[in-house]
């Protein structure tokens, strides 16, 4: 390198940076590449999801072209499932603060082999959380309007600033600290205090997007103080199963074992996240009921029993009640929970519960009846669904490949 | 700079809909169809509302000319993430529909259940007669009644042309002239000596979940039985 004739200093200096460069750009191509290399029910299940997303593009192109009539929303009810799917998501995203905080600030040795995954898991949830929205926008080619004019006076402006950072935090500390596992090598430091911020801005995306919905007034289910505590517990519950679930099947498709006392003390977690949950969910039933207060009982008279013949979500929410009561008898003994099959079939039920619970029953259950008791009813159109389906099919391939990488390099530790 | 506002008498208005039909053709809203009809898509930024309820066995409706309430604290703007609706210095809550980026928080904020979504690029068949004052959306935007701001904007140039102060009267929503029975007033709420000040007043008056904190504009007056 030469600059008017003037030699640098040092040219092994120079030499040595090219060399780093060199050796981080092969890096990141080597971890790709052990997303590229997989047997045949691995590239199955790719392709699979590919035809989901593909599927799900299509109807999305027909959206744009045909504007939001093709989803089943209306003026009472202008939120629906895809907004709901990005409520719950957001929550699926908090996993990783469950074994941030216990390996990181309680030095939890365990979680050490699966931080990774919890990590990893943050990245797809606000990815979806980021696709729901969009497709939900009625003009998303001005999505950029939010940043080049900022609102400090919205919460929807601060909502897309927190899950934006929490993405770039997560995929800076899961990238460095997997290439540093890679290298054998203890992960650098200015990681730590990253890792450390992660933690509040992990709550913090549960709280601002709680915010959203508990502002607004005259909307009775989500004009709580406890939304945000609600938000959290059910995050808490959901995404931590989720990662059980994740774990197992982890465990059986591939050589690396995430640990049993790991997946046990997840489990742990979820019962009391799950316990709390409920418990929130009664404190709102209390308030209602014995308040008395008509504008409050009514979205939960909907939801459970109906309102004036109206009731689509009575048998979602009924499967949601019973799943979570299912999920706590099985979880509450620790000797029950300790079968891995159990935990399994627990960790569904609950990741199924509280993703009606806190999608479609909180959304559309908030607009039902309408501050003037009106009752205008919602359900999902097949092309929404199937753009929804979608979305998580793009989520569940981004997971698919970063727990490839991290797999794989698990298995080579072995 | 005046703040306008509205005062509609439920003892005079018959419910005979010429506001609604006045503010659709006046503001180029799309008429609609069945389908929209079923799917509660239909936008008539003034429609009737009806409140029903039962009194001692007896069916009892109400219908209630109803639009945007003008509140001077709208929880629609303070939720809006790209400034598309604000409080205009005319005191007018805005929607810019060019900057509107359809996530419809808007439309959920207002307790009202007064700002529509544009499901899909209006159709509207009577576009060659359409009014040159007002836009026409677009698909995947939200609009509201905007006191018929264009008419203001008219009032002030014209005004300004003769350079003078805006008069009382100038300017009138269409709602407000098409109304048969003079059951809508518009005008300066802020000016003690106007009739909509006086009426805003009354004994008589009422403003629509005034105990949300919003302070609506929209003043109605009806007889306490």
């Amino acid at each position: 390198m030469r600059f008017f004739g003037l030699r640098p200093l040092n040219d092994s200096n120079t030499v040595r940076c090219e060399n780093l460069s060199l050796s981080a750009s092969n890096e990141i191509f080597t971890m790709i590449e052990k997303a590229l290399t997989g047997d045949r029910r691995y590239w199955g299940w790719i392709f699979f999801l590919l035809s989901i997303m593909g599927t799900g593009f299509i109807f999305y192109l027909k959206q744009l072209n045909y504007g939001l009539r093709i989803t089943g929303m209306s003026r009472d009810v202008s939120w629906g499932l895809y907004i709901a799917q990005f409520t719950f998501l957001v929550g699926v995203a908090a996993s990783a603060v469950m074994l941030v905080i216990p390996y990181y600030l309680h030095d939890y040795k365990k979680f050490g082999k699966i931080i990774i995954l919890g990590e990893f898991l943050a990245i797809p949830a606000v990815v979806m959380c980021l696709m729901f929205v969009f497709v939900d926008m009625g003009q998303p080619m001005r999505a950029m309007n939010m940043i080049l004019y900022p609102t400090p006076n919205s919460i929807m402006f601060w909502d897309m600033l927190v899950l934006n950072g929490y993405l770039f935090l997560n995929l800076i500390i899961g990238w460095t600290t997997l290439s540093a596992e890679r290298n054998d090598m203890p992960p650098p430091d200015w990681v730590k205090p990253l890792i450390y911020i992660s933690i509040p801005w992990a709550i913090s995306i549960h709280t601002v997007t709680a915010f959203l919905y508990a502002g607004l007034p005259g909307r009775h289910l989500w004009l709580t103080a406890i939304m945000a505590p609600r938000f959290l517990a059910s995050a808490f519950a959901s995404g931590p199963a989720f990662l059980i679930i994740l774990c197992l099947i982890v465990k059986r498709v591939s050589k690396f074992d995430p640990g049993i006392e790991a997946i046990q003390t997840l489990g742990k977690i979820v019962t009391y996240a799950v316990i709390i949950n409920l418990f929130f969910f009664l404190l709102e039933i209390f308030t209602a009921f014995y308040s008395n207060i008509p504008g409050h009982m009514h979205p939960f008279k909907y939801l459970f029993f109906g309102i004036e013949g109206h009731g689509k979500l009575i048998p979602w929410m009924w499967t949601s009640a019973v799943l979570t009561f299912t999920a706590i008898a099985l979880l509450i003994n620790p000797a029950v929970r300790r079968n891995e099959n159990i935990l399994m079939v627990s960790a569904i039920a609950v990741f199924i519960s509280t993703w009606i619970d806190k999608g479609m029953g909180l959304v559309v259950g908030g607009f039902i009846p309408n501050p003037f008791e009106a009752v205008t009813e919602y359900s999902p159109t097949m092309p929404e669904v199937l753009i929804t389906l979608g979305v998580w099919a793009t989520g569940l391939l981004i997971i698919t490949v970063l727990y490839k990488i991290a797999v794989s390099i698990k298995e080579e530790r072995i | 700079m005046p703040k306008f506002g509205m005062v509609i008498d439920l003892e005079k208005c018959t419910a005979c809909q010429a506001c609604v039909v006045a503010c659709a053709v006046e503001n180029n809203l799309p008429p609609g169809n069945i389908n929209d009809a079923q799917m509660n898509r239909i936008i008539r930024w003034l429609k009737i509302l009806p409140i029903s309820e039962a009194k001692g066995g007896i069916f009892k409706m109400t219908l209630i000319p109803f639009t945007c309430q003008q509140c001077s604290r709208p929880p629609c703007t303070y939720v809006c993430p790209v400034s598309a609706t604000y409080k205009n210095p005319d005191g007018i809550v805005a929607q810019v529909y060019w900057r509107c980026i359809g996530c419809r928080y808007c439309v959920n904020a207002c307790p009202y259940t007064i700002k529509f979504f544009n499901w899909y690029e209006p159709e509207n068949p009577y576009k060659e007669n359409a009014n040159p004052d007002v836009s026409i959306r677009e698909n995947g935007v939200t609009e509201k009644c905007l006191f018929c701001h264009h008419r203001l904007q008219r009032a002030k140039e014209a005004a300004k042309y003769e350079n003078r102060e805006i008069g009382v009267d100038e300017y009138q929503p269409a709602c407000v002239e098409a109304c048969p029975t003079k059951a809508i007033v518009f005008g300066d709420i802020e000016d003690a000596q106007s009739k909509v000040a006086e009426l805003s007043h009354s004994p008589r008056a009422f403003r629509f979940l005034e105990e949300l904190g919003t302070a609506p504009n929209i003043t109605y007056l009806k007889e306490i039985k």
